[in-house]
């Protein structure tokens, strides 16, 4: 049983941790490239979202590779989520490919049935061997999501720009290489210490949070790089979303430092029930920057979903009402990297001015939101 | 008070029960009526991009009624079945509706969650009636009326009338009247009675001579059926409704053809339509054509897709019926 998984950001990482912690075989498919998309977008029903047809292609690349087990976690809506692993179990098998499906549901009523296929996953390894690989994985992310905050928030101070960047990706290979706590935790005073020692130069920043639905917010490569675009054109970057939040649902934020019911809570004046995914926290998420002195928000979305849509409608009105100016970027496999270039910079540009502005104590009229 | 109720969305499953609630309360109800083209267009202008075309429609309705009336009525339906949900946009329908008439009109949404049980919606509709009247007894009348009537409703959609018959409570106007050729048109209640949107499709078919069968029309216990045979149950509410009677026309050779009536871009069926497609093709069922409609469709266009799959299905079933008569023979 060689298995397999879709890119999720840094999840690679800490699931390959776990495999290989158990000693069992696993194939990485290949990084997200333009033929990931391209078969993706092949395959995929022609509106379904934007990340199912990215981890459909994900799929086909790993079976190439040599994979016979997915692995891919489902629920029960309202969200299209939920029903990915079946469609793309359908759509997989009528192209012709051979492979099993392990849909993973984790709700109380369908806890046995996951515990079976957990069972078949771990190929009689012991329950607490893999408890303890998990644990450690676990370990393992929060430290990876805490090195992304760091580099959020110092990118723009960059002497040379990209020196984040390639430290980050440094700081991945050594948390890759860690076996033990004893090693995470030197490698963590190692990373942090790699991070704080770039050279920073003296710069005016703005700050920008960005919400958004979760697979587009934590896949660098399919947003386009937006992290990096707004870091070097010197935004201080908070992100609503890390990896753990998603692997504990009831961990949310520990990073970001506010929790799910604050920013139902924030929400609440403009939508006022949970709509699937992270709508609900998209809203929330931007009137909780607004709070915190950020000056502006950028909203990312995949063409389709549907919680981001009505987030999307609703943003507009908080943007108006708050004056914190939003960008929503929606995103599909057409999207053109150098449009999103330029709508970034715009924006950078905007939330600036409008931070120099308030700084002086000027009046600002009520920005539209585009 | 004068309540104003869209016709979009869900007025075309809940329209009856809401209007004879409210009647029955004493409030004045005014309804936007069916959809046109200004309706289309001013939706169309205030919603976003991304949305599907009945929340367009449904923004278009909104904005309709907005200095009409005291106030709109919105329900948020967030699961009609236990165990189940509906769409995102109907969980997040009433806030939608505040942004679009940029709080110049109250929303009264109550909201209706058949996974809390039923002393949560007993409460929820009984709040509502508080709106208009202290008298107890006269809410608990008004339910009771209201929900006769809407039972009477979908009985008649049942029985095989067109939406707006049903609504009006007549009883001629059968979609299905015993002819030869028999096509389903199955989908979301919106995109299939709208008239406008659909650019009267199912009028166009019973004048081209052929029965139309809708998901109401498929027994339930067929379609329930059916989806007990699916691996992974499916979560939304009404997209239950349309697979089971998808499937069950096809194992059950009901029809001759199936019309799967989506609007683009929505969630629920572009997942549902693969499962369905994949079903139909593995039983070996009958010709299925997805219709899939925006606000750009052109009539040309979409009539001559319906024309064609009417004159394939003809022509299928003369082949048949010419094979029959040389075994005869």
């Amino acid at each position: 049983m060689r298995i397999s998984w879709p890119h999720m950001g840094s999840l690679e990482f800490v699931l390959s941790s776990v495999f290989e912690e158990l000693g069992l075989e696993y194939v990485l498919p290949p990084p997200s490239s333009q033929r990931t998309l391209e078969l993706g977008a092949r395959y995929g029903p022609e509106f379904a979202c934007f990340p199912l047809k990215t981890t459909l292609g994900n799929f086909i690349e790993a079976i190439e590779a040599g994979a016979d087990t997915l692995i891919m976690v489902a629920g029960r809506g309202p969200c299209r989520f939920g029903f990915y692993a079946e469609t793309q179990r359908r759509i997989l098998e009528e192209a012709g490919y051979e492979f099993r499906m392990v849909p993973l549901e984790f709700e109380p009523a369908r806890i046995p049935t996951t515990v079976r296929r957990l069972r078949e996953l771990k190929q009689g390894r012991s329950w607490s061997s893999l408890f303890r690989a998990i644990k450690f994985a676990l370990s393992k992310a929060y430290l990876i999501d805490r090195l992304e905050q760091q580099a959020l928030h110092q990118r723009c101070l960059d002497r040379e720009r990209g020196a984040t960047t390639k430290a980050l990706e440094k700081c991945y290979r050594m948390v890759w290489k860690a076996d033990s706590y004893a090693s995470l935790r030197r490698v963590e005073e190692e990373a942090f210490a790699l991070l704080l020692s770039l050279p920073r130069a003296e710069r005016e920043t703005v700050k920008v949070g960005i919400v958004g639905e979760f697979y587009l917010v934590l896949e660098p490569f399919f947003n386009l790089g937006v992290e990096e675009q707004l870091g070097n054109l010197g935004a201080y970057v908070e992100r609503n979303i890390y990896l753990t939040d998603w692997l504990r649902p009831s961990g949310r934020n520990p990073v970001a430092g506010h929790h799910d019911r604050e920013s139902e809570e924030a929400a609440r004046p403009y939508l006022t029930h949970f709509v699937g995914g992270e709508g609900l926290h998209s809203v929330g998420g931007t009137v909780l920057y607004r709070r915190h002195g950020f000056d502006g928000v950028v909203h990312i979305m995949p063409f389709t979903c549907m919680p981001e849509t009505i987030a999307k409608s609703i943003l507009p009105q908080v943007s108006r009402d708050l004056g914190i100016p939003v960008l929503s970027l929606v995103i599909d496999e057409m999207t053109g990297k150098a449009g999103v270039a330029t709508r970034l910079e715009a924006f950078v540009d905007l939330a600036r001015f409008r931070r120099r502005a308030g700084e002086r104590g000027l009046d600002l009229s009520l920005q539209p939101a585009f | 008070m004068r309540v104003g109720i869209p016709g979009g969305l869900l007025y075309y499953r809940y329209g009856k029960l809401w209007t004879s609630f409210l009647q029955a309360l004493g409030a004045e109800v005014v309804e936007s009526g069916e959809t046109t083209r200004s309706i289309l267009s001013s939706g169309v202008s205030k919603a976003e991009n991304e949305s599907c075309l009945p929340v367009k429609v449904f923004y278009g309705h909104v904005l309709a009624l907005r200095d009409k009336v005291d106030a709109i009525f919105v329900p948020r339906l967030v699961s009609v079945r236990k165990g189940t949900h509906t769409c995102p946009k109907m969980l997040g329908l009433p806030d939608l509706a505040r942004v679009a008439v940029e709080d110049r009109t109250p929303i009264i949404a109550p909201t209706i969650n058949f996974q809390e049980g039923m002393w949560a919606n007993y409460r929820a509709v009984y709040s509502l009636g508080r709106l208009f009247t202290h008298n107890p007894w006269r809410i608990i009348r008004a339910g009771i009326r209201a929900w006769r009537e809407h039972r009477l409703y979908l009985e008649r959609l049942t029985l095989g009338l067109d939406h707006r018959s049903a609504l009006r409570g007549e009883a001629e106007n059968l979609l299905c009247e015993g002819r030869e050729l028999r096509i389903a048109v199955i989908g979301h209640h919106y995109n299939v009675y709208d008239t406008f949107t659909t650019m009267s499709l199912l009028d166009r078919l019973s004048s081209m001579g052929v029965d139309v069968v809708t998901a109401d029309m498929v027994p339930e216990d067929l379609r329930k059926k059916e989806l007990k045979r699916l691996p992974k149950d499916i979560y939304w509410s009404y997209e239950q409704e349309i697979a089971g009677a998808i499937l069950a026309c096809t194992r059950h050779r009901l029809v001759d053809g199936i019309i799967f009536m989506i609007s683009f871009p929505c969630g629920p069926d572009s997942i549902v339509r693969v499962l369905c497609e994949q079903e139909n093709k593995r039983m070996g069922g009958v010709p299925l054509l997805a219709l899939v409609i925006d606000e750009h469709t052109g009539e040309g266009g979409f009539l001559t897709r319906i024309e064609a799959f009417v004159d394939m299905l003809w022509r299928k079933k003369g082949e048949a019926a010419r094979e029959r008569e040389a075994v005869a023979v």
